[in-house]
C-alpha cells in the first residue's frame, strides 16, 4: 500500500484529491441548501468549453477550464439574479449548450483521444506539477473566500430574504459563492474529470444531511466523507488501473446507501 | 408631551408591478413605543408593504425613513428583527439546530471571520431564554412544531437588539392555541422590553383593544387610527368589503 506514494504521479494525485475533497465538500454543501446542486453538473461541463479550447490551441486546458467555468457562473448568475428566470432552466440551457460548444471544439480540433477522456472521466496520471501549483494557489484562495463569509453564506442558505433584511449583502456574496465554486469545478477535472465532479460536490452533504445533525457537524462529515472517498477512490484507481473520477464516486455512492441504510425512516 | 422619534415614515408611497398598482399613495408613521397592526384582506399588499419597509423590492415612487434615515442611506439594519410570513415553514431535514438558528440574529453585527465572542453567546442564551426554547437547542428547526418554530424566529430576530419588531401573518402554519401564546409574547416583549411592534394579519379576530394603531390596507392605506375608534366599522367593510364587525380581546 505505501509503495503507492512512492510514485510522484500519486503524490501529486493525492495532493491534488485532498484539496478538491475538502473544497467540494464545503461549497457543496452550500449549493445543496440551496436547492441548487445542477450548479456543479453545468459548470463541469462548461469547463469541458475550457478544456476544449485549451486542446485545440495547446495551451494548459486548466486555465482555460478556470476561465470558461468562471464567465458561465456569472453569466448564470446574472440571469438568475437580474432577469428572474427559472435557475434549473437556466442551468439546462447552460449545460447541454456548452457540452454542444465543447464537442465542435473538440471535434475541429481532432482531439477526441486519451487525453480527453481523462478530462472526462479523471486519470491519476494527468495530475502536472504546474496543475499542482494552479490547485494549491486558487484552492487557497477559495478556501480562504468560504471561511471568510462562512456564516453569511449559511444565513443566505438558511433564509436568503431575512438575510438581505439584516443588511447582509446578499447579491455579492452569490456571485463570490458561484464564483469560487466555478473554480473548483474547473480544478477538479484532471482528479475527478467533467462528467463526474458534481458528484463529489453534491454527496457528500446529502449523505450527511441524513444523520439529523446541525450544520458544522453535518458539514464537518461532509469533508469526512468526501476525503476517505478520494482516499479510497485514488487507492482503487492505482491498483485495479481504474478511471479515478469514477472510482471516487462509486465510494461516495456506497457512503450514500449506507447513509440511508443507517437512517432509515 | 414626551416626543417619541419616528421608526417608520412612509411619504406617497406607490408600488407597480408591470402595469399593476399594488400600493397606491400610502402614508404612514409608527413612532418608537408603538404596538401597531397591519390588517387587510389576503393579496391587499400588506406583505408588499412590509417587504418595501425593510428594502427587499424598490418603490415606484415615494420616500421610506427608517429611524428618520433616508431608507437608501440606512445600515442599521439590525435595529430592525424581521419574521417573515413563511418563516415558520422550515425544510425538515434543513441542518440547522435551534441554536444556530437564533445564532444568526447576530450575523450581521459580527465581523468577518469572527466567531462568537462571549457577549454574543450571552445575548444569544438570554434571546432563546426569553422565547422560551432553550430546552430545544440541541434540536433541529425542521422538526419542531410550527408555534416552536415561530419563536425560535423570534429569538433570532430578538438576538440582534431590535429596537422594533415585524412579523409578518405569525398565524401561518400554527394552530389556534399557540396563536394566542404567541400574541401573549408578543404583547409581553413590547411591555418588558419596550421593543415596538408591528404585525400583519388577515385575522381582525386577533385585534388587541389596548394596540396604538391600525393600519388598514387594501391596495392603498385606507385607515389608521387605534380601535377603539373604529364607530360602526366602516373603514372594515369598506375594507373586506362586505359587512363585518371587529372582535377586540385582551392579551
Amino acid at each position: 500500500m505505501i509503495e503507492m506514494f512512492s510514485y510522484p504521479f500519486m503524490q501529486r494525485a493525492f495532493a491534488a484529491g485532498l484539496i478538491i475533497a475538502v473544497l467540494a465538500a464545503i461549497s457543496g454543501s452550500f449549493i445543496v441548501l440551496r436547492r441548487y446542486s445542477l450548479l456543479s453538473e453545468t459548470l463541469a461541463h462548461v469547463s469541458l468549453v475550457g478544456v476544449s479550447i485549451g486542446l485545440l490551441v495547446g495551451s494548459n486546458p486548466l486555465w482555460m477550464a478556470i476561465v470558461a467555468s468562471l464567465i458561465a457562473s456569472w453569466m448564470i448568475e446574472y440571469l438568475r439574479s437580474v432577469h428572474h428566470l427559472y435557475s434549473d432552466s437556466i442551468l439546462a440551457i447552460f449545460l447541454s449548450g456548452s457540452l454542444a460548444l465543447a464537442i465542435i471544439i473538440v471535434s475541429i480540433a481532432g482531439s477526441f483521444n486519451a487525453s480527453l477522456f481523462s478530462y472526462l472521466f479523471g486519470s491519476i496520471l494527468s495530475v502536472t506539477n504546474e496543475d499542482l501549483v494552479i490547485m494549491a494557489i486558487a484552492g487557497t484562495v477559495g478556501m480562504a473566500l468560504l471561511l471568510l463569509f462562512f456564516k453569511e453564506l449559511y444565513f443566505i442558505a438558511f433564509d436568503e430574504e431575512v438575510a438581505r433584511a439584516s443588511g447582509i449583502r446578499v447579491a455579492a456574496l452569490n456571485f463570490m459563492l458561484v464564483s469560487v465554486i466555478a473554480v473548483i469545478i474547473a480544478l477538479s477535472i484532471r482528479v475527478v474529470g467533467t462528467l463526474l465532479i458534481g458528484a463529489l460536490m453534491v454527496i457528500p452533504p446529502v449523505a450527511a444531511i441524513r444523520f439529523g445533525m446541525g450544520f458544522f457537524k453535518t458539514m464537518l462529515l461532509s469533508i469526512a466523507l468526501a476525503l476517505t472517498s478520494v482516499v479510497i477512490g485514488l487507492t482503487a484507481s492505482f491498483f485495479f488501473s481504474l478511471p479515478s473520477g469514477a472510482a471516487i464516486v462509486l465510494c461516495l455512492l456506497l457512503f450514500f446507501i449506507a447513509a440511508l441504510v443507517i437512517n432509515l425512516p | 408631551m414626551k416626543f417619541s422619534p419616528s421608526l417608520f415614515e412612509v411619504r406617497s408611497l406607490t408600488y407597480t408591478v408591470r402595469g399593476n398598482e399594488i400600493l397606491k399613495s400610502v402614508n404612514m408613521t409608527v413612532l418608537k413605543g408603538e404596538y401597531c397592526a397591519i390588517i387587510g384582506p389576503n393579496g391587499g399588499g400588506k406583505t408588499t408593504l412590509i417587504r418595501l419597509l425593510m428594502g427587499l423590492e424598490k418603490p415606484t415612487s415615494g420616500t421610506i425613513r427608517l429611524f428618520g434615515v433616508d431608507q437608501q442611506k440606512f445600515k442599521a439594519w439590525h435595529k430592525i428583527g424581521y419574521v417573515p410570513q413563511r418563516s415558520a415553514l422550515v425544510d425538515a431535514s434543513f441542518p440547522a439546530t435551534v441554536r444556530e438558528v437564533v445564532a444568526m440574529g447576530r450575523y450581521a453585527l459580527r465581523g468577518m471571520f469572527s466567531i462568537e465572542s462571549a457577549e454574543d453567546k450571552r445575548i444569544i442564551e438570554e434571546s432563546m431564554e426569553q422565547m422560551g426554547v432553550s430546552d430545544l437547542r440541541d434540536r433541529l428547526i425542521g422538526h419542531l412544531s410550527g408555534g416552536q418554530r415561530q419563536r425560535v424566529m423570534i429569538a433570532r430576530a430578538l438576538a440582534s437588539h431590535p429596537e422594533v419588531l415585524i412579523v409578518d401573518e405569525p398565524n401561518t402554519g400554527v394552530d389556534v392555541e399557540s396563536q394566542h401564546r404567541f400574541y401573549e409574547l408578543l404583547r409581553s416583549l413590547h411591555m418588558t422590553r419596550g421593543i415596538s411592534v408591528l404585525f400583519i394579519t388577515h385575522d381582525i379576530g386577533v385585534i388587541a383593544e389596548d394596540i396604538s394603531k391600525l393600519f388598514f390596507v387594501n391596495q392603498t392605506l385606507l385607515v389608521s387610527q387605534a380601535p377603539q375608534e373604529m364607530v360602526g366599522c366602516e373603514s372594515i367593510s369598506r375594507l373586506y368589503g362586505n359587512p363585518s364587525h371587529v372582535l377586540t380581546h385582551n392579551h
